[in-house]
Formats: C-alpha cells, sequence, structure tokens
C-alpha cells in the first residue's frame, strides 16, 4: 500500500467532486456513482505508486473513472439481457428506469428536459457519449478532451459535432411524443 | 419551427449544471473497504502457510508409517520360525 493516510485524505479531498459527478453523469444512478467512487478511489490508494506521470494526476483520475464507469454499463446491460431470457429480478425495473434520472445538479425548471436528454446520451456509442458528457456536461475543452481520450484535437470535435448531431435527430423524434402529452 | 426551439431546449437542458458532492459517508465506507481488503489478504497468507504446514507433516507422517509398516512383517516372520524350530 503505497499512499500514508494524511495523502489519501487529501486525495480525496481534491478529487472525489470530479470523481463522483463524472461517475453520476455516466451511470445517473446516485448509489452506483457511489459505488464507483469507492472502486476509483480503492484503485488509487493501492497502484499510486504505479503512476508514471505521463499525463497529470487529474488525466489519470479521469481515465480511471471513465474506464471503471464504462465497465459498469457493460456489466449492467448484460445483466439486462440475461433478464429478458431468465427469471425477473427485483432489479429489473431500477435497470429499465435509467432514463428518468432526476439530475441532482441539474436547475429546477430543467429537471424534465434534462431526465429525457440524459436518456438519449445513453444512446450514443462510447466514444461519442464520453465526448459529449466531458465537453457539454463537465465543462472540458477540447484539447483536455483529447488529452484523456488519447485522440487528437479534431477527432474530439468530430465526435463531439457527431454526438450532437445524432441527439438531435433522436430528439426530433420524440417531438410528437411530446406534443400528444401537452 | 416549434419542433427546433424544443430540441435546442432539450439540448441545452444541462446548462447552468451544478457539481454534486458525494455523501459525507462515502469516505469512512472506502477506508472500511480498504482495511477489510488488508485483512483479508493477511487472513489468506495465514492460512495458506497454515495449510503448508499441515500438507508438509502429513507427508512426514504418511513416510514414517510406510518405513515402520515394512519392517513389522518380517520381525514377526522371524520370530514365528525361532519359536517353533520347524524349518519345513
Amino acid at each position: 500500500m503505497a499512499t500514508n493516510k494524511s495523502d489519501f485524505t487529501t486525495l480525496y479531498n481534491e478529487y472525489s467532486v470530479l470523481v463522483y459527478n463524472v461517475a453520476l453523469n455516466y451511470l445517473q444512478n446516485v448509489e452506483d456513482a457511489e459505488e464507483i467512487t469507492q472502486d476509483v478511489f480503492i484503485q488509487l490508494h493501492t497502484s499510486l505508486h504505479k503512476f508514471q506521470e505521463k499525463s497529470t494526476l487529474k488525466t489519470w483520475i479521469y481515465r480511471i473513472t471513465i474506464n471503471k464507469s464504462l465497465d459498469f454499463i457493460k456489466h449492467k446491460n448484460s445483466q439486462k439481457r440475461f433478464f429478458i431470457f431468465g427469471k425477473k429480478s427485483q432489479n429489473e425495473l431500477e435497470l429499465l428506469n435509467i432514463s428518468n434520472f432526476e439530475h441532482p445538479g441539474i436547475l429546477l425548471e430543467n429537471k424534465e428536459k434534462a431526465a429525457l436528454l440524459f436518456g438519449i446520451i445513453n444512446e450514443l456509442g462510447e466514444n461519442q457519449k464520453t465526448a459529449f458528457l466531458l465537453s457539454k456536461v463537465d465543462g472540458l475543452s477540447n484539447p483536455e478532451i483529447a488529452i484523456i481520450m488519447e485522440l487528437s484535437i479534431s477527432s474530439v470535435e468530430s465526435l463531439v459535432f457527431r454526438a450532437k448531431t445524432t441527439l438531435k435527430e433522436k430528439i426530433a423524434n420524440k417531438f410528437e411524443e411530446y406534443r400528444k402529452k401537452k | 419551427m416549434e419542433a427546433n426551439n424544443w430540441t435546442n431546449d432539450i439540448l441545452n437542458s444541462s446548462n447552468g449544471i451544478t457539481k454534486v458532492t458525494p455523501d459525507v459517508l462515502l469516505f469512512s465506507k472506502i477506508q472500511n473497504r480498504i482495511s477489510i481488503q488488508n485483512t483479508v489478504s493477511n487472513q489468506w497468507i495465514w492460512i495458506a502457510a497454515a495449510s503448508f504446514t499441515i500438507l508438509v507433516s502429513l507427508n512426514v507422517k504418511m513416510l514414517l508409517s510406510n518405513t515402520t509398516k515394512t519392517i513389522v512383517p518380517t520381525e514377526t516372520i522371524v520370530s514365528s520360525v525361532s519359536n517353533s524350530n520347524q524349518l519345513y
């Protein structure tokens, strides 16, 4: 165990909000985001001595969090597929309700709209989702995203553009549904 | 036009998002998990050491019991022969 107690506390105080918010944006579930935050900090505790400073600590933490969140989603989706054929579980409702998530950091007047947005973001591919979330929700610049995703800046620009286009199309498709409700 | 405005409203609904602070108990949960992880790993080291010792002692015991078993039958044959004093 490479990190001592006071170092680890400092690390937690500095990065817990970042890790928790990135996980929350990906998973759209408070309990799951807490679980990922725990996993990320346990990994940091055990492998901080392996950090080679090829990137900044912040970038490294972003990468760990994103990878853990994506793995968690894959695992959840595989469970979802299993439930289609297998016995129904109590967790099934929780798995299917992911798009009804109301982000606690969203302004009250935008809650309903943002819930729809987050539901549609889930339909994007991994790279587009990451680029969009980091750019639009986390507010990072394209060069910062490029470093985290280990891509060129132009690739990130393209990913964000394509994500926005796909989202616009998908949201427009939901407009009729919205008008009927109104 | 209405559809376009609505689409843009949805797309911009994450504007002004604020950072959320995790639960205050989260740090103690992490520390608990770290300490459990450490205890478990020590436990496994002791379990592995104990199993190895048991395995070695069982092997030694088996070896010793095998050598005494081979001695016993020859001793009994010799003693029975000498007692009866008959060779055929």
